[in-house]
């Protein structure tokens, strides 16, 4: 489990200081919220300080990847008083089922949150009939 | 007798669901959520230079008009509520871990600050104020004179 848990900060380290061109970025794992409608799937997802074109969205096979990249503010800020959070990119991975239209994915960005909307498929229904 | 049947694979998808969650939770922890939780919401950040001092906040989710901000002398307060958005019947929530509800900080600043000179913007959950300092409060250069 160890091992596991390794692994994936480590991928999720290098997945963006990848994408950052070797500079070291922090990664945090935001808040999300997990809806399921008969209908779809729904994850809200906490961003702030990431800009809708920095969101990448990935799903393959049952693997959902949520990435956001914080674009940090070059304004001279002055001296550090009090600091209860670090700006860095985000990072969160969610095993979910195969009977989603993927392709079908949907999502918008408003005030920091991530909406993702999934439709379900459908499932297969067969009438049998019994013989008499 | 009552005889239940599982399906082998309904189990194993729970047994994945379940682990997946897991090592979800291990690896948050380890990657740490910065959000915190209720009673350090928001999460705030103060910079100070010579003739401002600027706060900066972590508020997703919110919309500006949700937002309350007060100054008084060095004393700043943030208040505002996040409503939670209202679930159609039959949906089945599988995570909460986004805050809703009021908050209310408030911050002293090493100095007096301008009220009416405040500006404050909010862009992409993020609210940033900027807060000049009084002008009678500011540092006076006194030039030396050769005698």
């Amino acid at each position: 489990m160890n091992t596991l848990t390794k692994e994936n900060n480590q991928e999720a380290k290098e997945n963006v200081a990848e994408k950052d061109q070797k500079v070291t970025t922090r990664v945090y794992s935001p808040n999300v919220d997990v809806l399921e409608t008969e209908e779809e799937l729904l994850f809200r997802v906490e961003m702030p300080g990431v800009d809708q074109s920095s969101v990448e969205i990935s799903i393959e096979k049952d693997q959902l990847i949520l990435e956001g990249k914080f674009v940090p503010s070059l304004e001279a800020r002055g001296q550090v008083r009090l600091a209860e959070y670090r700006e860095g990119n985000y990072f969160r991975k969610f095993t979910i089922g195969k009977a989603i239209h993927s392709d079908k994915a949907t999502a918008k960005m408003k005030n920091g949150i991530l909406e993702l909307t999934i439709p379900k498929m459908e499932p297969k229904k067969t009438k049998v009939e019994i013989q008499k | 007798m009552l005889f239940r049947i599982l399906d082998p694979q309904t189990k194993a998808n729970q047994f994945w669901r379940d682990f997946d969650r897991l090592n979800d939770e291990l690896t948050r922890s380890i990657l740490d959520s910065q959000f915190g939780s209720a009673s350090n919401f928001p999460p705030v950040n103060v910079y100070t230079k010579e003739d401002e001092a600027l706060v900066t906040c972590l508020l997703p989710g919110l919309e500006p008009d949700q937002i309350e901000i007060n100054v008084k002398d060095n004393l700043l307060s943030i208040h505002g509520k996040k409503k939670a958005e209202e679930l159609a019947e039959g949906t089945e929530v599988h995570r909460r871990e986004i805050f809703n509800g009021e908050f209310h900080r408030t911050l002293e600043l090493p100095f007096r600050v301008d009220g009416e000179q405040v500006l404050a913007k909010f862009t992409n959950g993020v609210l940033n104020i900027h807060l000049p300092r009084r002008e009678e409060d500011k540092p006076k250069k006194v030039s030396v004179i050769a005698g």
